[in-house]
C-alpha cells in the first residue's frame, strides 16, 4: 500500500483485496458509517421515496443487511466477471423500481444523478468515519479511495461522469447536494427514529425476545443520537433534527471506541462471519448451528429466569386465545400477513411486497435473465389475482383486515403458477427434480428429514405442494420460514 | 395434597388459609424426597374436577400457585430439580401462570437431580384419551398397538411406573390420578392433613413402602427391598 501512494495509483488494482475499501471492510467503525450513509441516502427525496415504497429494511433488516453486504463484496472483489454480473443484477433490480412519492414527484431507481449520490454518501461516510475517530486519512489515500468509489459507480453505470473527477470538486458537489437537495424525508425519519426502536431480532437471537428487547431499548436511542450527531450540520438544521447536549461527545466517543478495535489481533472482527452468524437459523445443518442452538437454549433459560424473578405485573392478562397462534404449527392470519406477506413493513400488501419476495428468491438462486423476469412475471400475475380477490375497498392495496377476511381464496391458479416457475428456476439443470445442491441454493440448508424426498431429490408436485402449504396453509417451521419470514 | 380445607376449618380459618399453609409442606416434602434419594416425585396440585370448586377459591389457587412457582424457582434450580407440569391444557388456566410453568420447565430442563412433576389441571383419563388420539393420528395399525407403544404416546413418556402413592388426610380414592402409571403402585394413606404433613411423615411413608412385599402379580421374591 505504501509503495503505491508515491507513484501511479494504477499500479495496484482499484478493486480486490488490496483496495482501500477492503481495508475498511471488517472495521467496526464501518457499521456506524453505514448507518450514517444510509440516512444521507434516504434524505435524498428520490431515494427516500424508493426506500419507503420498496425496501424491506423495516420488516427484514437483517436479511437486507446480509444481501447488501454480499453484493458489496462482489462489487469490490477482484474478479471482474463477478463484478459485471453483480452490476447487471443490481441494474435489473433497480430498473424494476420506479413510482412517485407522497407529494406526487416521480422517482426512478435508475436515475444516474441519484445513483451517484449513493456512491458519494458511501465515500463521504468512510472519510468522515476516519475523521471522527481521530485517525484522519491522508490526502493520497483519500484520492485513491475516491478513485475506487468512482470505479464502483462506473461499474454500475458505465461511466462515473455524474461524480466530479477531482476530489476537490467532490466536496463542493457534496456540500451543494446536502444544502440544496436533501430533505427531511420519511425514510430518513424511519431510519433514525423507528428502525432501531423496533428492530426485530436476528435469527440468532430470535429465541430470547426479552433479552433482545432490553438491549434494543438501550442501544436504539443511542444509535439514533450517535447517527444524528454525525450528520452534516446543514442537513440537521434543514431536517429539524434535535441538538442534544453531549450528543456530539457521545458520537465521537463511539467512533473512537470502535476505532480502537484496530488494536485487537487480526481476524478477531470479521464482518462476514458476524453477519453469517447473525442470520444463522437453528434448523440449518451448519456445524455452527449446534453451538448456536446450545447457546440459544442457555439464553432461553436466562430469559425464563429473568421473567420468573421480575415481580408479577398486576394488570389482567389478555386471554390465552389471542396471542397464541402457534397451535399445530399454524400461525394466525395476522402473523402470516405481518411476517411473510408485508415485506416492506408498511402494514399493507402491495406490489412492492411481492416484488421483494421475487427479489429475495432471485437473489438466493442467483438468477440471470430470462429466468428472473419469468419469476417476476409470475409474482406480478399473482399480485393481480390477489388484488382482484382481496382488495374489497378498491384502494389498490390489501390491508391486513381485507386479507384476514378472505384467506381461503389465496391459493388461486396464479399462486400455483408462481410455485411452478419457482420450481423450474430452482431446477437449474432441468432434470425435473430438485437435487441436494439446488435445494441448498434456495434454502441454504440440506433436505429436511420430513420432506417427501425420493432418492435424494425433490419432485415437482411435492415442491409445489410445500410452497402452497406455506403460502396459503400458513404452516410454520417450513424451510420457507428463514427465507421469507425471518427478520 | 388433601386436607387443606379441613385443616383451615379446624382452625376456624377460611379455606384459602389452608391452601396458603400447604406451601410450607410442599417445599418441605420436595426437600425431603430429594435428600432421601427419590428420583421421581409427582405432586397432584389441581385436578380437572377441581374446576368445579367455587370461582373465588379457584382464582385464589391460581394466584397462589403462581406466587409459589415464582418464589421458589431459584431454589428449585439451585437444588438440581427438574420441574415439569402435567396437564395445564384448560383455557381457564391464566396465561401468565401457564407462561411461568413454561419458564420454570425451560429453566430447570437440564437438571438431573430429581424430576418433580406437578400435576396441574390433570386428569388420568384425559391423558389416556390423548394418548389414544395421538396413536390413531400416527396411523399405527391396530395389531401393532402394545402397552409399551401406547405408553409412548402418554404425556411425558419417560415417566416410569409409579411405585408409591401417598394420599394424605385419610382419603382412600384414586381421584383420576395418573391412571396408567399407578397400575402396580403401592398406596399409603396417612391421617395427617397436607398442611401438617412434614418430612418425618414422608419418611415414615417411605419406610412403610420398603416393608411392603411387592410381587407385581407373581410369586414373592426371595429378599425384600431390592428394588429402590
Amino acid at each position: 500500500m505504501t509503495t503505491a501512494t508515491t507513484g501511479m495509483t494504477d499500479e495496484t488494482p482499484l478493486f480486490g483485496p488490496e483496495s482501500q475499501f477492503s481495508a475498511f471492510f471488517d472495521d467496526p467503525r464501518w457499521a456506524l458509517a453505514m448507518i450514517r450513509a444510509t440516512v444521507l441516502e434516504a434524505a435524498h427525496p428520490q431515494i427516500g421515496a424508493a426506500l419507503v415504497d420498496n425496501s424491506t429494511f423495516v420488516a427484514h433488516p437483517w436479511r437486507r443487511l446480509r444481501n447488501t453486504f454480499l453484493s458489496m463484496r462482489r462489487m469490490f472483489g477482484a474478479d471482474s466477471s463477478v463484478r459485471e454480473r453483480e452490476a447487471a443484477r443490481l441494474n435489473r433490480l433497480h430498473a424494476r423500481m420506479s413510482g412517485s412519492d407522497s407529494r406526487g414527484r416521480a422517482y426512478d431507481a435508475m436515475d444516474r444523478a441519484t445513483r451517484a449520490w449513493v456512491v458519494a454518501t458511501l465515500f463521504e461516510s468512510a472519510v468522515t468515519m476516519c475523521r471522527l475517530s481521530g485517525q484522519p486519512l491522508g490526502q493520497d489515500i483519500m484520492e485513491r479511495m475516491y478513485a475506487e468509489y468512482r470505479a464502483f459507480l462506473a461499474a454500475l453505470d458505465g461511466d462515473a461522469a455524474e461524480l466530479p473527477e477531482d476530489l476537490n470538486d467532490f466536496w463542493q458537489y457534496f456540500d451543494r447536494v446536502v444544502e440544496n437537495e436533501l430533505e427531511n424525508t420519511e425514510a430518513a425519519r424511519v431510519i433514525l427514529y423507528r428502525l432501531f426502536d423496533h428492530l426485530p431480532a436476528p435469527a440468532l437471537l430470535d429465541g430470547a425476545p426479552a433479552l433482545w428487547a432490553a438491549g434494543r431499548a438501550v442501544a436504539g436511542p443511542l444509535l439514533g443520537a450517535i447517527t444524528v450527531a454525525s450528520l452534516p450540520e446543514p442537513y440537521r438544521r434543514r431536517a429539524g433534527l434535535p441538538e442534544m447536549p453531549g450528543a456530539s461527545t457521545l458520537m465521537q466517543g463511539a467512533y473512537l471506541a470502535a476505532g480502537l478495535a484496530r488494536f485487537l489481533p487480526a481476524g478477531w472482527i470479521n464482518a462476514e462471519s458476524i453477519i453469517e452468524t447473525l442470520s444463522l437459523s437453528p434448523d440449518s445443518d451448519d456445524p455452527r448451528a449446534r453451538t448456536v442452538a446450545a447457546l440459544r437454549s442457555r439464553m432461553k433459560r436466562a430469559a425464563a429466569l429473568l421473567r420468573l424473578l421480575t415481580p408479577p405485573s398486576g394488570d389482567p392478562e389478555p386471554d390465552r386465545s389471542s396471542p397464541t397462534g402457534t397451535d399445530e404449527g399454524r400461525r394466525s392470519a395476522e402473523d402470516f400477513f405481518r411476517t411473510v406477506l408485508d415485506q416492506t413493513g408498511d402494514g399493507h400488501l402491495d406490489w412492492p411486497d411481492l416484488a421483494a419476495m421475487a427479489r429475495e428468491l432471485s437473489t438466493r438462486l442467483d438468477l440471470d435473465e430470462p429466468e428472473e423476469t419469468r419469476l417476476y412475471d409470475a409474482f406480478a400475475a399473482w399480485w393481480r389475482e390477489l388484488q382482484a380477490a382481496l382488495d374489497t375497498d378498491g384502494d389498490g392495496r390489501v390491508s391486513a383486515q381485507e386479507y384476514a377476511a378472505a384467506v381461503p381464496s389465496l391459493a388461486g391458479p396464479a399462486l400455483i403458477r408462481v410455485a411452478e416457475v419457482l420450481f423450474e428456476v430452482t431446477d437449474k439443470d432441468g432434470s425435473g427434480t430438485i437435487d441436494a445442491n439446488e435445494y441448498r441454493a434456495l434454502f441454504r440448508t440440506a433436505f429436511h428429514r420430513d420432506l417427501t424426498t425420493t432418492d435424494g431429490t425433490h419432485g415437482r408436485s411435492a415442491f409445489v405442494g410445500d410452497f402452497l402449504a406455506f403460502m396459503s396453509g400458513r404452516r410454520t417451521s417450513s424451510p420457507y420460514d428463514p427465507l421469507l419470514a425471518d427478520a | 395434597m388433601d386436607g387443606n380445607g379441613r385443616w383451615a376449618q379446624r382452625r376456624s380459618l377460611p379455606r384459602t388459609a389452608g391452601h396458603q399453609a400447604a406451601e410450607t409442606a410442599v417445599i418441605d416434602i420436595i426437600e425431603a424426597a430429594r435428600a432421601a434419594g427419590v428420583e421421581w416425585l409427582s405432586l397432584y396440585a389441581f385436578s380437572t374436577e377441581n374446576w368445579n370448586r367455587p370461582g373465588p377459591e379457584v382464582e385464589f389457587l391460581m394466584r397462589l400457585v403462581r406466587r409459589v412457582v415464582r418464589k421458589h424457582a431459584p431454589l428449585l434450580l439451585a437444588r438440581g430439580i427438574r420441574c415439569r407440569f402435567l396437564g395445564v391444557t384448560d383455557p381457564r388456566v391464566p396465561h401468565a401462570l401457564a407462561r411461568d410453568f413454561d419458564d420454570l420447565t425451560t429453566l430447570t430442563a437440564d437438571n438431573r437431580g430429581m424430576t418433580l412433576t406437578v400435576a396441574f389441571d390433570h386428569g388420568g383419563r384425559r391423558d389416556i384419551v390423548e394418548a389414544a388420539r395421538s396413536l390413531i393420528l400416527s396411523g399405527t395399525p391396530a395389531d401393532e398397538v402394545t402397552e409399551r407403544l401406547f405408553a409412548d404416546h402418554l404425556p411425558y413418556p419417560d415417566t416410569p411406573d409409579v411405585d408409591l402413592v401417598i394420599r394424605t388426610s385419610g382419603e382412600q380414592r384414586i381421584s383420576n390420578f395418573m391412571l396408567w402409571q399407578v397400575a402396580y403402585a403401592e398406596w399409603v394413606f396417612p391421617e395427617a392433613l397436607w398442611p401438617d404433613f412434614r418430612a418425618s411423615d414422608f419418611l415414615a411413608c417411605l419406610h412403610t413402602y420398603r416393608c411392603r412385599d411387592r410381587r407385581f402379580g407373581g410369586v414373592p421374591p426371595r429378599t425384600n427391598g431390592d428394588r429402590s
